[in-house]
């Protein structure tokens, strides 16, 4: 079945230490990120902020669970044309360009140095140093399009797709390890770099970029709001059936 | 203080079920966790086996029925405190378990089979 | 080695739950782990921090001498050890020094909320209630969503016997966790003892809310029974509304007089006052600050 027999050599020599690299990559890439990120000290006004903003989330969310008097209340503290929280607050209009802000541009910086540069220095390093040779097999059949896939650096028209390449075997193992790290570090680490991302994205939108906006934004939700008293049928409720 | 964030879901009978968010995230984790564990030693057992193609697939989803066979059978009478389907157990991650069988079944065939 | 695992857990689960279980931990400590805090790997750190806290309500000053110097040792200089020590000349009563400390904390991280908190506690140990409310407010306009500080100011308000405002306060935790039946029932609570149709009337529905979310919960039952009697003899109510009331009344009697079938077995007499009843039952109380314990209703786990 076995139409291809490979060095034996390439099994210790070439095999193996790609798929330890990788991992060992992925642990100490999770060090160092702990190493050298700083919790980044949030502005005061910026806290200020956003716990106004989440109170008036929680407002507009669970107000239905207060009487109607304490719900209108409340909007009125947030929403009043002329005294109203989220009205009055006035906040300095945020650099346009996050480029401005050094502090963002070390963290970009910091991730670009963690997760894409490394990647990158050994995918070329493996490359180089195992390119021309075949490493491995997967041992189900693939279609002729995973070809430049999978055989990077490997110009054969004739050869079964599913043979793989030294710097394919790398890149798979980058992208299949990733469940392993969450197995071995923990739930939340720095080794998987697309839940870095994620995070990146969600850490953003949680940060107020634009105080203004976002004040306005939450006085229109707010403003829209019925409020619908989740209670007002509770005792009938409750007493049409016995409670043991 | 520990903050327990709840999540609420309405039931077809009107009633109101409280989850609470924390309890929910452990429980996803240890699914996957499982998940993961089990692609990994039956991507190996798979590999050493050597199965190839459509048999080593088929391997796979054999042994997510096995462990979901077991799950259920361990929990028979307390799922419901659990998850809400205990169909969940089958389908968690259940793509994502399969790329890591897919990297250790390789693994393991390239070990043994290939040289 | 088993003790040493068996200590690690309990000490953790403390942490989590923010069970202030202060002598038993000191206790754990002092026999258990006191002589192989290095086998707790980076772990002892938090724990030292743990003890040393635990310490300050026990009045160990020796543990807390301890844990004090390995802290200092490992990190000088830092906020969390400087908090700590400043907490303990609080146990000791020097509230001056204390204060010194955290206006230095402050005056180089404002945003650290747990000392401003500090400070209140500070004037709340002195009894100084109305000056600790004044600060909480202030405090409170600036961290607007702190629960932590919305539980503590209402129960500063009950203190000063202001329940209308203790009530305001106890709606703002309703707000963000509207699923604990605790914080309904302590809101009706409120409202009954506010004492108008309209706030007795509120208290019935949240006494019957957290009744639904908790059946178990008899407080809830008893208050729901009171408001409900409370409304039924009131002059000022319509009289449809007072039959209404009469049908909860006779409801919740039921369910109480089931209720003490159950625990306690047959009625001795038969014209016992419902009063009685639920004072035989010797409700097994939830203390006060059960609702600061956070006991939360957890549907799954």
């Amino acid at each position: 079945m076995v139409d291809l027999v490979l060095d034996r050599d390439i099994r210790i020599w070439v095999f193996l230490p790609i798929v330890l690299l990788t991992f060992l990559l992925g642990v100490v890439k999770h060090y160092v990120s702990i190493l050298i990120t700083t919790t980044r000290k949030p502005e005061l006004q910026q806290v200020y902020d956003s716990q106004a903003l989440i109170r008036v989330r929680y407002l507009r969310e669970n107000g239905k669970f207060l009487p109607l008097k304490s719900f209108l209340m409340r909007k009125h503290y947030f929403n009043d044309e002329d005294s109203g929280w989220l009205k009055t607050q006035n906040r300095p209009a945020p650099a346009s360009n996050p480029m401005q802000d050094p502090g963002m541009m070390t963290e970009m910086l910091k991730g670009n140095l963690i997760n894409v540069i490394p990647m990158i220095v050994i995918g070329g390093w493996i490359n180089w140093t195992f390119s021309g040779f075949l490493t491995t097999k997967v041992p189900f059949p693939l279609t002729l399009r995973f070809k430049p896939m999978l055989q990077r650096g490997i110009e054969l028209v004739s050869l079964d797709a599913s043979w793989v390449s030294s710097a394919s075997w790398y890149f798979l193992n980058l992208f299949g390890l990733r469940s392993i790290y969450a197995l071995v570090l923990g739930e939340d680490n720095a080794a998987d770099s697309t839940d870095a991302m994620q995070e990146q994205m969600t850490g953003a939108a949680m940060k107020i970029t634009d105080p203004k906006a976002a004040f306005k934004a939450e006085w229109e939700a707010l403003e829209v709001v019925e409020h619908k008293w989740m209670l007002a049928n509770v005792e009938e409720d409750l007493c049409s059936k016995p409670l043991f | 203080m520990s903050e327990t964030k709840v999540r609420k879901s309405k039931e077809p009978s009107g009633e109101t079920i409280v989850l609470s968010d924390t309890a929910m995230r452990h429980n996803t984790s240890v699914l996957s966790f499982t998940r993961t564990t089990v692609s990994v030693l039956s991507g190996c057992s798979a590999g050493i086996l050597g199965l190839t193609s459509l048999y080593g697939f088929l391997f796979y989803f054999v042994t997510a029925l096995i462990l979901w066979a077991m799950l259920v059978v361990k929990n028979h009478n307390s799922w419901q405190k659990f998850l809400k389907s205990r169909f969940t157990f089958l389908t968690h991650s259940l793509l994502g378990g399969l790329f890591t069988y897919i990297l250790f079944w390789t693994f393991s065939y390239g070990m043994v089979h290939v040289y | 080695m088993n003790f040493i695992s068996e200590a690690r857990a309990f000490l953790k689960k403390c942490r989590d739950e923010n069970d202030r279980q202060s002598s038993k931990i000191v206790d754990v400590y002092r026999d258990v782990l006191s002589d192989s805090m290095k086998s707790l790997g980076d772990e002892r750190w938090v724990v030292y921090e743990q003890v040393a806290l635990a310490s300050f309500d026990t009045r160990d000053w020796e543990v807390s001498k301890q844990c004090l110097q390995q802290l200092s040792h490992q990190y000088p200089g830092s906020h969390r050890i400087r908090k700590l020590k400043a907490m303990q000349l609080e146990a000791l009563g020097a509230y001056t020094d204390a204060e010194k400390i955290y206006d230095a904390l402050l005056a180089e991280d404002e945003a650290n909320s747990s000392v401003h908190k500090r400070k209140i506690a500070i004037l709340k140990a002195q009894e100084l209630i109305p000056e600790a409310i004044e600060k909480l407010c202030e405090y409170l306009k600036k961290f607007q969503s702190d629960q932590e500080a919305w539980l503590e100011l209402s129960n500063l308000y009950i203190e000063e016997n202001d329940f209308p405002k203790a009530a305001f306060c106890m709606e703002e935790l309703l707000l963000t966790s509207p699923h604990n039946h605790l914080y309904h029932q302590r809101y009706a609570e409120l409202q009954y003892l506010i004492g108008t149709v309209d706030s007795v009337e509120l208290a019935r529905a949240y006494f019957a809310q957290a009744l639904k979310f908790n059946p178990q919960n008899k407080e809830a039952l008893f208050g729901f029974c009171s408001a409900a009697q409370w409304l039924a003899s009131s002059t000022k109510l319509a009289s449809q509304k007072k039959k209404d009331n009469q049908k909860y009344l006779t409801w919740a009697i039921d369910q109480i007089k089931t209720l003490y079938q159950k625990e306690i077995g047959a009625l001795e007499g038969k014209d016992v006052a419902v009063e009685d009843l639920m004072a035989k039952l010797s409700i097994k109380a939830a203390p006060e600050d059960e609702v600061e314990a956070n006991g939360e209703q957890k549907k799954a786990d």
